[in-house]
């Protein structure tokens, strides 16, 4: 017994011994990279005097999702460190997608608590002005070049402003469409649209959605995305529906109440619209993953940019991008995506620049859109662009971004993450079911409940 | 208890055999359909793991093929491994994991052998105040113990814990359900043993290293156990406290896959792979696992 | 001599007593009086507005709740509107609530008929209270099921039987393996369209019993939650039930059968009544562990739909991480403790157990 006893005492005790090496050996490694956080950074290191010598390690951070903008930003990043020697760039990769509740989301919260967040960051675009409210980023008109400020699409810098000054940089605006399998519309007999001038009428748009139903081995007319799940998603993609109706989620003269625009009248009528989708089968709530559109379950896509190159892939010359039809008032879509902001403790606001200045170059950005068909915000690369060009396979998206009365921004306020939030939670409930005016009241007030809470935002 | 339904009269022998073999059939009948409902998901998952995509769904459809492997491919397995620094995560899961356990051991049990078995001031309050914060949850102070956590001090110049192995194994080391499960298993072993030793003048380490933890074995395993199952699902703290690949730990690891664009096979693939280390260490230890824990949390 | 040994005991109580001490103050103690503390002010994670001292404030929004009767639609003459089913309308319960300014604040929980009138249930956080019944369903149905279930897989495989012991390694294995990364694989046996689960089940029960939503609807998404945590949990269960039934001396069941007793019997009277530590036991974890779930809600369904798996930890960590109001979150915290401290000591009592702590 005493035996077996001293045997499994000293077994444990190695065992501790060897694990809280291995514990502590990756704490001794990581301790350069512990002072590369902005908080310790140049209290220790005096990179100041030594720039020439050493790189600036400057940090960044992206939201995981998608496997090709990943790729391309990490091929970006090695480039970016081989063009220079004055900066050396961490990337880093945060899984979760936009939204409170996400991944991505609960990692920035945690890092702007703790004080160490890195020195850039991605964010999706309405996302700015709570990030900017609440002070995580810096202001960047000071650090732009002239001749940046000017290459970028001045709408696009315009909705990136906070307060009257900016706060992020991105290298492209995105793009909301119908994708439409040509083969199937054609044997159905619909009309397909080319240019936003002749988009589908609200009354076509439903003739449409029954007419492909069934066609060509499709097991219904439209592929929601609804695989995403309640997130950011549901208010990108279906609050044009909305606005396309003559409703919206908040009163834009003040951002002061949701109460009557949320779960008003023509919200209410647009969301019943959306719920009868799923109703009357033309939609499935619960596609089982990402590939409906290109495995033939369905005739038409809802489709982000991000989607059209793994369609066009898919489908090749029976891929069409079809503008946003009428919602009974006007045509809708959505704007602003992921762009990237410099945070207000980073210690390398000029390395963060270079960076941004690196990827905002016409090949850069070329190389990202061509990667997620997103829509390039700069003139330098529009203009060498084969994509977006006139007649180019996704120049419905440009048009439809260049005419402000079918492009809406989403909600300009601090409060945006639970007008989101309580948006597409209120959406979730009512497709799985729920009441839409006992949902939508619901969400009215929890967005008028946040308001109060934060003296409605107020400006230093 | 079945097996010792015998020997009534002799006219009921026959009749007797019979029901205890129908019997015996029906015990095999229920472990095997039960088997099947704890085992149907990991092997729906194994199998789908080596499936490209769009078979995994056409093959649910005829439900059959959902449970047999097809031409076998390793490409979603490929997918994981280029894409996910798998062998960093699994070893920051296993330093977490075994270092707190171990350490865990030693400081849960200390402190329960000191109030189950020494008579000392104060003892009774940190009783109850153990007792009852035994319900507390990591959920409900995870915001402050970040700050604190931010503001901690270490040994290599660093001021904040954040990002790093340690900030995962030192906060739940101390846990105080170890400390009540130990404290119930060595209140229950009899005064006398440590009497005999004080008598001849052994202090309390050694009563504590030489007669209670010999005795009180099956404790620590059931205790090793039950620790193993939570911290291999810790989820949300390793979510906000760590910030580099370096040092998130598996768990973590699904959630870049459980994305906007899902693909399923590569996440059955890391399921599979993530769960395949802790089911083949149970399988090979089964014996002791089993029989320590069953002896060992309760005793009655 | 003997004096002298229990002399030491002062010294190495508090020496052997330290470690943990410390550890727990700085991580357990020190969180939760910072909590404590911010449960009384406005703080929110990060904001420009200033943390400010609101008392109780917290509180009452955590707890106002009142229950309004809610008058018929008049119509023209007088009479209650009645709607093409034959049933009154009632107003909106919302509009009554506008309408009243002693309401302010108060938001629409249920409504419901009793006693022949309409009532609403408001309060000023809906939330907190979808969350406080849904947490306490889930323990009372989670505890008895586990309890049964994994008494039940105990019972089963405690019989020597040749090949036992690999059905006790594969009802355990659920245990061993990660909340997060398991409740993502039974996701997608969930999906109501393509899942393996419906599909089997229309499969083995000819479309009699054929389609389940699941997940995706707030009739079945508690339930559905249930089940995954009755396929993660109850091995371990058996586990400890095995300790008990084995502890249970061979010679009580020969004197069991002498007296004439069939196997339930026997279950009943001589079973049960010997694991009774074993059941405490049983009750008191699994109920600590239903207050505390979180993960697998987190994963599958976010408390959704319409806020059927909302849980206590997942309303705190909504409020105080995700929405950053963490002073109002921490007072949520401080009303949970409360509450189960309440309900573990009353547990306590009703088990009226030597063996459990004073």
């Amino acid at each position: 017994m005493n035996k077996q006893l001293a045997l499994v005492i000293r077994v444990c005790v190695l065992t501790l011994f060897v694990a809280s090496i291995a514990a502590c050996s990756p704490a001794a490694t990581q301790a350069p990279e512990v002072t590369e956080a902005p908080v310790v950074t140049q209290a220790v290191s005096p990179t100041d005097i030594e720039s020439d010598a050493a790189p600036i390690d400057v940090t960044l951070w992206f939201h995981g999702g998608s496997v090709g903008e990943s790729d391309t930003l990490r091929a970006q990043v090695e480039d970016f460190n081989a063009s220079q020697t004055k900066y050396r760039m961490t990337i880093n990769e945060i899984p979760g997608g936009a939204a409170a509740g996400s991944g991505y989301n609960d990692a920035v919260n945690a890092a702007a608590v703790a004080g160490t967040l890195p020195d850039l960051l991605d964010f999706d675009g309405p996302f700015l002005f709570n990030y900017a409210w609440g002070g995580y980023l810096t202001p960047l008109d000071d650090l732009i070049p002239a001749e940046l400020k000017a290459d970028i699409f001045p709408s696009v810098l315009d909705s990136l402003k906070f307060d009257g000054k900016v706060y992020g940089i991105g290298q492209y605006d995105s793009g909301l469409a119908l994708c439409g399998n040509k083969a199937i519309l054609d044997e159905a007999g619909v009309r397909i649209p080319t240019s936003v001038d002749d988009a589908w009428t609200f009354a076509e748009f439903n003739d449409v959605l029954e007419k492909v139903k069934g066609v060509g081995g499709t097991e219904y007319s439209i592929d929601l995305k609804m695989n995403y799940g309640a997130g950011e998603w549901y208010s990108y993609g279906f609050t044009p529906v909305i606005w396309g109706n003559g409703g919206d989620l908040i009163d834009r003269s003040t951002y002061q109440t949701a109460d009557g625009f949320i779960n008003g009248e023509k919200t209410v009528a647009a969301v019943t619209w959306f719920k009868s989708l799923f109703d009357n089968g033309y939609a499935t709530s619960t596609p089982p993953d990402d590939n409906e559109f290109v495995n033939g379950k369905a005739a038409l896509g809802w489709c982000g940019h991000w989607m059209t190159t793994t369609y066009y892939d898919a489908l090749k010359e029976n891929f069409v991008l079809i503008p946003m039809p009428n919602f009974g008032e006007r045509q809708a879509t959505g704007n602003g995506t992921w762009v990237w902001g410099i945070t207000k403790d980073s210690k390398n606001p000029e390395g963060a620049m270079a960076f941004i200045e690196f990827i905002m170059k016409p090949e850069e950005v070329l190389r990202t859109v061509t990667q997620n068909g997103a829509v390039p915000a700069t003139f330098s690369a529009t203009e060498q662009s084969d994509l977006f060009k006139k007649g180019g396979r996704l120049s419905i998206f440009g048009e439809q971004l260049a005419r402000v009365d079918i492009a809406t921004p989403r909600p300009i306020t601090p409060g945006y993450p639970v007008i989101t939030s309580s948006f597409y939670t209120a959406l979730d409930n009512i497709i799985k079911g729920a009441d839409i005016q006992t949902e939508l009241d619901a969400a009215a007030d929890k967005i008028d409940k946040d308001l109060k809470d934060n003296s409605f935002y107020p400006l230093k | 208890m079945r097996k010792h339904v015998s020997n009534l009269s002799m006219s009921h022998n026959q009749k007797a055999r019979f029901q205890k073999k129908a019997l015996l059939f029906l015990d095999y009948l229920v472990m095997i359909v039960l088997a099947f409902f704890f085992l149907f998901p990991f092997w729906v998952m194994a199998v789908g793991s080596l499936k490209p995509e769009k078979q995994i769904f056409d093959d649910l459809k005829s439900v059959i093929w959902a449970f047999i492997p097809r031409e076998v491919s390793l490409e979603n397995y490929a997918y994981i491994f280029n894409r996910i620094p798998f062998l960093t995560y699994f070893k920051n899961t296993l330093v977490i994991v075994l270092t707190t356990i171990i350490s865990g051991l030693f400081v849960n049990s200390m402190i329960a052998y000191a109030l189950a078995r020494l008579r000392w001031k104060g003892k009774k309050y940190i009783i109850g105040a153990i007792l009852a914060l035994t319900i507390v949850p990591l959920e409900t102070i995870v915001v402050p113990l970040l700050m604190v956590s931010n503001k901690l001090p270490w040994f290599n110049g660093a001021t904040s814990w954040l990002d790093s192995l340690r900030v995962q194994i030192i906060p739940f080391i101390c846990d105080a359900f170890s400390i009540y499960l130990f404290y119930q298993s060595f209140i229950q072993i009899p005064k006398d043993y440590d009497e005999a030793a004080i008598m001849d003048g052994a202090n309390p380490f050694v009563i504590f290293s030489r007669i209670i933890i010999p005795l009180a074995r099956s404790t620590f395993v059931a205790v090793a156990i039950i620790q193993l199952i939570f911290l291999w699902s810790a989820y949300l703290w390793p979510l906000m406290v760590t910030r580099t690949e370096a040092f998130r730990p598996l768990t973590l690891g699904v959630t870049y896959l459980y994305n906007m664009d899902i693909r399923w096979g590569p996440i059955l693939a890391y399921a599979t792979l993530s769960n395949l280390p802790s089911v083949l260490l149970f399988i090979v230890f089964q014996k002791g696992f089993l029989r320590s824990i069953a002896s060992g949390s309760v005793k009655g | 001599m003997k004096k002298q040994g229990y002399a030491q005991d002062n010294f190495f109580g508090w020496l052997m007593s330290s470690p943990a001490l410390l550890l727990l103050a700085i991580f357990v103690i020190i969180p939760l009086v910072m909590g404590l503390g911010w449960s009384f002010t406005n703080k929110r994670l990060i904001s420009p507005l200033p943390t400010e001292y609101i008392g109780l404030k917290n509180y009452d929004s955590i707890l106002a709740i009142k229950i309004i009767p809610i008058e018929p639609i008049l119509d023209d003459n007088g009479n209650p509107q009645i709607d093409e089913n034959g049933s009154i309308q009632y107003l909106r319960v919302r509009d009554v609530i506008r309408a009243n300014p002693k309401y302010l604040d108060f938001r629409l929980y249920t409504e419901f008929n009793a006693f022949g009138n309409h009532f609403g249930i408001i309060a000023k956080d809906p939330d907190f209270y979808r969350a406080l019944i849904n947490t306490t369903l889930y323990v009372l149905m989670i505890v008895p099921a586990i309890g049964i279930i994994s008494l039940l897989l105990a019972l089963l495989v405690n019989q020597r039987l040749w090949g036992v012991s690999i059905f006790r390694v594969i009802y355990f294995i659920p245990s061993i393996t990660s909340i997060s990364v398991t409740s993502v694989v039974w996701m997608f046996l969930y999906n109501p369209d393509q899942g393996l689960i419906n599909q089997l089940l229309q499969k083995l029960t000819y479309d009699v019993f054929g389609f389940s939503p699941w997940l995706q609807s707030a009739d079945t998404a508690l339930l559905a939650i249930i089940l995954y945590t009755i396929w993660q949990a109850s091995g371990l269960f058996m586990v400890i039930f095995l300790g008990g039934l084995q502890d249970i001396p061979e010679d009580t069941y020969e004197a069991a059968k002498i007296d004439g007793a069939n196997p339930f019997q026997t279950l009943l009277y001589v079973v049960i009544p010997q694991l009774r530590n074993t059941i405490v036991y049983v009750v008191i974890t699994s109920s600590i562990l239903g207050f505390r779930l979180f993960t697998q809600v987190d994963v599958m369904t976010k408390g959704g739909p319409e806020g059927s798996t909302l849980t206590l930890m997942m309303h705190t960590v909504n409020e105080g991480f995700r929405n950053q109001k963490i002073g109002y979150a921490s007072a949520i915290s401080i009303v949970f403790f409360i509450f189960i401290l309440i309900l573990t000591f009353t547990q306590r009592k009703i088990f009226k157990s030597e063996n459990v702590l004073e």
